[in-house]
């Protein structure tokens, strides 16, 4: 099958098996390796990538059901210039080792960021769980979203 | 020379990390990043039963998408058995674990074919369709009761029998701890290539270094190494279980050379939880012997170790390890300690994260807290009576701790966790505590260090890392001993045709054995620069040296006794009466790594090395069920902890540095593991009024001890 969709602003098209995966196709497809596949059981958070601006798991999706719709994945969370905050407050806090499970990370939260803007620690603990990782125990990742979410805030005040 | 602007003492400093950014932007390239066109995709067949004999293999014809179906019969006279390491005083079996299964298989999950296709998919659809004939046998699933034992080590010193004969107080104690998936976040995975007219065999593999896995691809398909190259791309995690190269990996390497296509195989998640070497495993009864005033006169040890169906190269190791460290902190004069290796029908067990050391610790920690509950002394006090002062010292079973302050870190974990003893009717709380001491380093490490044209430093290290740091701790070490700038440094790893042979990332060693390397290499390339400058009679930059002498180079090969890492952890956790449902409310953890080189990134691995062992306590363990079927096969079988669950951890270093290298660095990559499961053991049965339960605490366990200690 035939499908079109953007991603990170440029527009791809390619021929699909029904079956094929949108993690497969983004990742051998599309050739945008950022986004990584740990589980396929949509547990493990790893191949998170946004779709019209929603996290979802892209190892849970038909590639045909993506058709049509734009997708954001890691590479495309900032421009070539400077890193969103989101990824400078992980390099700050040290929320990431092996860095297998970070693009999955950054993908789920800067959605849920943008969306619940005064989580509180216990509030982004949950949306966290989300997300596994097995080399930082977690306590880095909590400060760098809790850091980051409160730079954006920051930044919206000062837009105000 | 003229030192670069932001050079200065580099060692010490919390660095961020220089692989971030990288990672951050997605530019990283893990195995199954690589896509070489036109490879062959592998998909295994492997056994659904624990134990059978297999009468035939049968290949329908017309597979779609099939290159080829490799059985035992094909690899006949090709491949030889995976090697066995053996360790010393061990009676250690050497049949090693078969690439392709011939006529039995020992294990749920053990490849008996490989299907190379088109895709990974076709690849799979064709493996449902090999038609494997088994004969199921009964499965042993048992330790204790298994009758084939592949090691042995035993090993008495002093007058144990004595001393037990003698002692005012014998203390007894049993404990267990479960089976456990190593569960890196990226799954294992080789490709290989092979060329023909060069005769040159290309391995691209995930794991923790490249050198061994030479060693072993070459042993295995006895092969000259000169004609394999080896490279180690990121790499998404390890904790142990990427060590050896395991069957899979010489089945591609083996395809590769057969059919002359490039070979894939990418490890799915059910894969990985079936047939990567699990940790853990051993079952323990230990006694104490002591006298009047509470000091430990003797110990004496049976342990079992439930090794699966074969030995894989390290599988015998980490009982060595637990056996060796049974005298734990304390100065225990005799020991009689005997740790075997049973055969059962489960995948092998391997190094994972602590790889003995948490056996021995909880074994050791859990019976100093059963004999102080007995004696009705304070377990911090048990503990003070008997630990070691003077060091270096020499155990009873005939280790050297090279350094350590033991009472300063128990000191340091009691006044950072707080303890906490109370109940109502609704809670329990208990404070526990757990001490350890590690053997890292060992073996050598190798380094070797260039003056680039441009004056910049290259530096080639024989240490492989898998997400911790190396590019940055080894550029700190390396831009202070050269007295430069951290950007002038660069650093390269993991391929074996470039790097100077090296030993790996595992056993916490890479500060103290690669570090110390590039200690010495770096210093050697200075003095050779120094010689330059002196030449040239005036003061001149690197690059001028550079330019005066081209190609200016120093390698070294770092070599030394093990170092001891040691320290102590504290828990204090609540459990709810109605559920039994567990809380650890904090972990305090005090490490002794010797000299730090980066606080920031030592405390990333025992905050990390501290979530697997609170995850042991609270929800993972690999379960058979009574046929031996893995239960485990995927994140809904086997859970890992989540943010959410995630305690404060209080950390503290205590520094003694190490006489046995130049940085004056131990280990700090499993203290995490091996010290929390003790402290969480200890706080449950403080809790619990004294009611010893092992890990996981579940609520199911916990709900029925708390009617035990309630009676």
């Amino acid at each position: 099958m035939r499908i079109e969709v953007e991603i990170n602003g440029r527009a791809f098209e390619g021929e699909v098996e029904a079956r094929t995966l949108l993690s497969d196709f983004i990742r051998h497809g599309a050739g945008l390796t950022g986004t990584k596949v740990g589980c396929e059981q949509g547990v493990c958070g790893a191949c998170t990538v946004q779709l019209d601006g929603e996290a979802v798991r892209s190892c849970l999706m038909l590639a045909v059901q993506a058709n049509g719709r734009a997708i954001t994945t890691v590479e495309g969370l900032s421009a070539d210039g400077d890193m969103h905050p989101l990824q400078r407050a992980f390099h700050e806090s040290h929320a990431l080792q092996c860095g297998f499970c970070t693009p999955g990370f950054l993908m789920s939260m800067e959605a849920y960021i943008r969306e619940h803007p005064d989580a509180d620690e216990e509030e982004l603990r949950d949306a966290l769980a989300g997300n596994l990782c097995r080399c930082t125990g977690y306590l880095g990742i909590i400060e760098a979203v809790g850091r980051a979410a409160r730079e954006m805030r920051g930044a919206d005040v000062q837009r105000d | 020379m003229e030192a670069g602007l932001s050079a200065g003492r580099l060692i010490g400093h919390p660095v961020r990390r220089r692989e971030d950014e990288r990672i951050l932007r997605g530019r990283t390239r893990y195995l199954d990043d690589i896509d070489p066109p036109g490879a062959a995709q592998v998909a295994f067949v492997r056994s659904p039963f624990a134990h059978a004999r297999i009468g035939g293999v049968g290949v329908p014809d017309g597979l779609e998408g099939v290159f080829a179906v490799l059985t035992a019969a094909d690899l006949e006279g090709r491949v030889r058995h995976l090697p066995v390491q053996g360790f010393e005083g061990g009676e250690v079996s050497t049949e090693g674990h078969p690439v392709l299964a011939g006529d039995e298989v020992r294990y749920a999950g053990q490849p008996v074919a490989a299907v190379l296709a088109e895709s990974r998919a076709l690849a799979e659809d064709a493996a449902e369709l090999i038609e494997v004939e088994y004969e199921p046998l009964e499965p042993v699933l048992d330790a204790r009761s298994s009758e084939v034992t592949m090691s042995r080590w035993h090993k008495v010193s002093g007058d144990v029998e004595g001393a037990f004969a003698s002692a005012a107080h014998v203390v007894r104690a049993s404990h267990g701890l479960p089976r456990l998936a190593p569960v890196p976040m990226e799954p294992r995975g080789t490709i290989a290539s092979y060329d023909d007219a060069d005769d040159l065999l290309t391995v691209w593999v995930s794991a923790q270094d490249s050198h061994r896995q030479l060693a072993g691809l070459a042993n295995v398909l006895d092969r000259p190494e000169e004609s394999i190259h080896v490279i180690v791309p990121d790499v998404g995690g390890a904790f142990g279980s990427k060590g050896a190269p395991g069957p899979e990996t010489m089945l591609v390497a083996i395809a590769a050379v057969m059919s002359g296509r490039t070979v894939k195989w990418a490890e799915d998640r059910e894969e990985n939880f079936v047939a990567s070497y699990q940790g853990r495993g051993m079952e323990a009864d230990v006694e104490l012997a002591l006298d009047d005033d509470a000091t430990i006169v003797a110990v004496r040890a049976r342990i079992w170790a439930d090794l699966g169906g074969y030995l894989m190269p390290t599988t015998a190791i980490p009982t060595h390890t637990t056996a060796m460290l049974m005298c734990g902190v304390y100065d225990i004069q005799a020991a009689d300690v005997e740790i075997v290796g049973k055969r059962t029908n489960k995948v092998p067990t391997g190094p994972y994260r602590g790889a003995g050391r948490p056996e021995a610790a909880y074994f050791v920690e859990c019976t100093v807290d059963v004999a102080a509950k007995e004696l009705g002394i304070d377990p911090l006090e048990l503990r003070r009576r008997n630990l070691i002062r003077e060091l270096p010292y020499e155990t009873a079973l005939g280790w050297t701790y090279d350094s350590g302050d033991y009472e300063r870190c128990l000191d340091l974990a009691a006044e950072l966790v707080e303890p906490e003893r109370r109940s109502d009717d609704e809670r329990v709380v208990g404070t526990g505590f757990g001490m350890y001491v590690e053997r890292a380093g060992g073996l050598f490490e190798t380094a070797d260090a260039e003056l680039l044209p441009d004056g910049r430093l290259l530096v080639r290290s024989g240490s492989s890392p898998h997400g911790q740091g190396h590019d940055t701790t080894f550029a700190q070490v390396a831009a202070e001993r050269f007295g430069v700038g951290l950007e002038d440094v660069e650093l390269r790893f993991g391929d074996s045709k470039e790097v100077p042979r090296g030993v790996g990332t595992f056993a916490s060693r890479s500060v103290a054995m690669g570090g110390s390397a590039v200690v010495q290499a770096v210093d050697a390339l200075k003095q050779k620069c120094e010689a330059v400058e002196a030449r040239l009679g005036r003061s001149v930059s690197l690059r001028e040296i550079a330019v005066a002498e081209p190609g200016l180079r120093a390698s070294a090969r770092f070599e030394s006794d093990l170092v001891f890492s040691s320290g102590a952890y504290g828990a204090v956790v609540e459990i709810e009466r109605a559920t039994g449902a567990l809380r650890v409310l904090r972990l305090a953890a005090v490490d002794d790594a010797g000299t730090i080189v980066n606080p920031l990134l030592a405390e990333g691995q025992v905050i990390g090395g501290s979530a697997q062992g609170l995850g042991q306590c609270l929800v993972e363990e690999a379960v058979y069920d009574e046929e031996g079927n893995p239960t485990f096969a995927s994140f809904v079988g086997y859970s890992l902890l989540t943010a959410a669950e995630m305690p404060p951890v209080l950390t503290a270093f205590v520094e003694t540095p190490s006489p046995l290298n130049p940085l004056g660095a131990k280990g700090i990559g499993e203290g995490g593991a091996i010290g929390t499961p003790g402290a969480v053991a200890n706080a449950v049965a403080d809790a619990l009024g004294g009611v010893r339960v092992d890990p996981p605490f579940t609520e199911d366990k916990l709900w029925r001890a708390l009617r035990e200690a309630g009676s």
